[in-house]
């Protein structure tokens, strides 16, 4: 039965995984791309030689070049794994979706979150899946938001920090309010929701971006819609895929 | 005196759903972290799209 379990997550994580890729194509990396052409005035990050062509016309002899110093592996057809820049994406959210299926079906089993057969436990699994976008989207975005390259940024290791704890609590705080029935609970739960964002995340000294504030915008919101699109889809396979785990099933 | 020494497995005590929920857990975790946190050049470049597109903080 844990093996069972343990393969229905994978499986889902990693058809979700493979969805996000086409879904990423469409909605974030054009974006991605077009911010990387003002990346590198300032920013001090460099992402080895090989940006776009766009990148390189648009601001010549800017610091991509430095790239060659600390990690020549740029996103071009050259990538260190041999993949190219598409093939790493592909590789990069298979895991991506292997990993968060296997932590949100950890939340399902450990919770005592149970999927019965059939529409109910597809239901439970979109619920389940729409909270944990919530938690991992949209409430640390609401104080660190998805952010393009060539932004200016605060520490990251600060930033890293603030994101994990926010997306912790925001774990905790949710089930607290959905899946505990005292109310003070409740109230406990919308406490811990916020109190990440009271503390504050790390921000920039300077916000000042080379970066159009139109990309930014729009980046933002189709980071949170395509990875909305990803945890519904997940929550949906790991309910129907759990739901027909049978309880007593041997490994 | 015949002592009849049952030993429980860890499955037996916390339960299969709990096994596997922490397995799940600690494997999940890693892989995670591995895409979206490890501050590895090699790592950060092959995810950087990935890391973008889900809102972890990079750079």
């Amino acid at each position: 039965m844990i093996v069972r379990l343990l393969l229905a997550a994978l499986a889902a994580g990693l058809i979700a995984g493979m969805a996000m890729t086409p879904a990423q194509y469409v909605k974030t990396i054009p974006l991605i791309m077009q911010a990387e052409a003002y990346e590198g005035s300032g920013a001090g990050h460099s992402h080895g030689a090989g940006e776009t062509a766009a990148a390189a016309a648009a601001t010549p002899g800017h610091s991509h070049d430095a790239g060659d110093a600390h990690g020549a592996h740029g996103h071009d057809d050259e990538s260190m794994l041999g993949f190219g820049r598409l093939g790493d994406t592909v590789l990069a959210n298979l895991v991506a979706g292997a990993g968060f299926s296997l932590m949100l079906a950890a939340v399902a089993l450990l919770t005592g979150i149970h999927f019965p057969v059939g529409r109910e436990g597809l239901t439970r699994g979109v619920l389940l899946g729409a909270a944990a976008w919530f938690c991992v989207q949209l409430a640390p975005a609401m104080s660190l938001p998805p952010a393009v390259p060539g932004f200016p940024y605060a520490d990251l290791g600060n930033r890293q920090i603030w994101w994990v704890v926010a997306v912790l609590m925001s774990g905790i705080g949710v089930w607290c309010i959905a899946l505990r029935p005292e109310w003070p609970l409740k109230v406990l739960g919308l406490v811990v929701i916020v109190a990440p964002h009271l503390w504050g995340s790390p921000v920039p000294e300077d916000l000042s971006s080379e970066v159009p504030a139109y990309i930014a915008s729009a980046y933002a919101a189709a980071s949170l819609a395509t990875t909305l699109f990803f945890w519904l889809l997940l929550g949906g396979l790991i309910g129907h895929f759990l739901s027909r785990v049978p309880e007593e099933a041997p490994a | 005196m015949t002592a009849h020494t049952q030993t429980l497995s860890l499955t037996d005590r916390i339960g299969a759903r709990t096994l596997a929920g922490l397995m799940a857990l600690a494997i999940g975790s890693i892989l995670v972290f591995g895409v979206g946190l490890a501050n590895s050049q090699a790592l950060h470049d092959a995810a950087h799209d990935t890391r973008h597109s889900y809102g972890f903080p990079c750079h």
